[in-house]
């Protein structure tokens, strides 16, 4: 092995590829050094540790979470084991986690949001009120608004785009879903308040399709697909 | 029972002040005592446009520290002995007073005035927080315009944060050959966007202008403004008072000038 130590980063964190043949006091040293020069890059990271290329006892392997914890703002959440099943678990977990927060519980405001006013959820979110124009909505999962949005609102604010936002009146400045950004046309304030009136409400979903907010109203059909 | 009232906007220059001299004055000539507070420390004039400028020893910041007693520095109107002002102080800032101070000075005042009306400077920090420490109640000044309306909607939900009980709305400087022709938001548009109770809608008056600078507040007049203030001081007292026909002078004055046409 030409390096002793190679730092890989992972889904929920770093992997440690250790070389076998490396006394451990000189491996430590090379850790810290390794880790030195990346801690611009992991600042204030939190991540699961693995390790790899080398049996480790638990003394070695907290004496290496000590060095990293030591000389890096890096805070190690966990050790994993490198077996797959492990793996296989932690990524179920972590699966579980995400699809709860995108979508399965969720949270109720009651109130009218007014300008200025910002409502943030890690779960999905019901308003039953209005959101105005100035207020925010943003949640990791979809958001639903039992009144009329004319404010901003981001679902999926994790990064999912498979998230939704509905409202029984849907006016909306801006809808963000995962990284897609979608934003209101640029009428005047009258000419866009004159033409609501003249329609009536109905309610509405805004999704991803493409790299495009798309809203249509909502239909029997529309949550088979969701 | 005594009641505190803040009047507030938001956005600066919707007619906070003109609402706080003309209100007070109203209910001045419905027999309550009343006392005017300008909490716009720094940028005072509520006491210009009460005309009482010259009157000034004391202010509310001479108040607050204990240089005077809150009767010292209380300016009788030149008109209704029941209606005093308490100045604002011109050489000093917002942080000058605390929200806790304006509280105490509020709930004193509560023993002598069945009023107690807080004329709030424009934006929301120190001064604001100050305005509305001590208010049960608060009236909204708006424009029929988008900044003022955006700005009235921010106030409205700061308000409600901090527990006033009751907010209502005053649509100022409504220019109805401007809703006629579709080119303003209609008293209907403004309240339905915003939500709340409205208390009053005063028509764009010139007269206005001119009361103002004469330092005389024209509640009470026949000036459609005057009329329009008056009713807002029935409704503080809790009586139901038809709005006003806002389109009748315009139409006597379209009528004339067709006539000429």
């Amino acid at each position: 092995m030409s390096q002793p130590v190679i730092i890989k980063s992972n889904r929920y964190g770093i992997n440690l590829i250790l070389d076998k043949t490396t006394p451990f006091r000189e491996l430590l040293g090379h850790i810290k050094e390794k880790f030195l020069e990346s801690d611009k890059f992991f600042k204030n990271a939190r991540m699961a540790i693995s390790f790899e290329g080398r049996e480790l006892t638990p003394e070695e392997e907290y004496e290496i979470i000590d060095t990293i914890t030591q000389n890096t703002s890096i805070h190690i959440a966990c050790v994993i084991d490198n077996n797959e099943i492990r793996e296989q678990l932690v990524k179920q977990k972590m699966d579980e986690y995400d699809s709860m927060a995108a979508g399965n519980t969720g949270k109720i405001y009651k109130g009218t949001l007014r300008s200025g006013h910002v409502l943030e959820s890690e779960t999905s979110l019901i308003v039953i009120g209005d959101v105005n124009p100035g207020a925010k909505v943003v949640s990791a999962g979809n958001i639903v608004i039992l009144g009329a949005l004319k404010g901003t609102a981001y679902a999926g604010e994790t990064g999912d785009d498979t998230c939704f936002v509905a409202a029984l009146d849907m006016n909306p400045m801006q809808i963000k879903i995962g990284d897609v950004i979608g934003r209101s046309e640029d009428k005047g304030f009258l000419a866009s308040l004159r033409e609501r009136r003249k329609s009536t409400a109905e309610p509405q979903i805004a999704t991803v399709s493409g790299s495009q907010i798309l809203i249509e109203p909502i239909t029997k059909n529309t949550f088979n697909n969701i | 029972m005594s009641e505190v009232i803040v009047i507030t906007s938001g956005k600066g220059g919707v007619g906070k002040t003109t609402t706080t001299a003309n209100v007070g004055t109203g209910l001045a000539q419905l027999n309550k005592k009343v006392v005017l507070i300008d909490t716009d420390i720094g940028l005072r004039n509520l006491d210009v446009v009460m005309g009482l400028e010259n009157r000034i020893v004391y202010n509310l910041v001479d108040v607050v520290e204990g240089n005077c007693r809150i009767k010292q520095a209380l300016i009788k109107d030149k008109k209704y002995p029941d209606l005093a002002l308490l100045p604002s102080a011109q050489t000093r800032d917002k942080t000058s007073v605390t929200p806790e101070q304006m509280k105490k000075l509020t709930d004193e005042l509560r023993e002598e005035f069945d009023y107690i009306l807080l004329d709030c400077p424009a934006g929301i920090e120190q001064g604001f927080q100050n305005a509305i420490a001590g208010a049960d109640r608060a009236l909204v000044v708006t424009t029929p315009e988008v900044s003022a309306i955006r700005d009235a909607d921010r106030i409205i939900g700061l308000l409600e944060a901090h527990e006033i009980k009751q907010t209502q709305l005053i649509v100022n400087r409504l220019r109805m050959d401007m809703v006629k022709r579709g080119d303003m938001m209609t008293v209907d548009d403004v309240c339905e966007i915003l939500a709340i109770k409205l208390i009053g809608v005063v028509p764009d008056d010139e007269q206005i202008v001119i009361s103002t600078n004469q330092g005389e507040p024209l509640v009470g007049t026949d000036a459609m403004a005057g009329k329009a203030y008056a009713n807002i001081c029935k409704r503080l007292l809790g009586e139901e008072v038809p709005f006003l026909d806002l389109d009748k002078k315009e139409n006597v004055f379209t009528k004339l000038a067709s006539l000429f046409k």
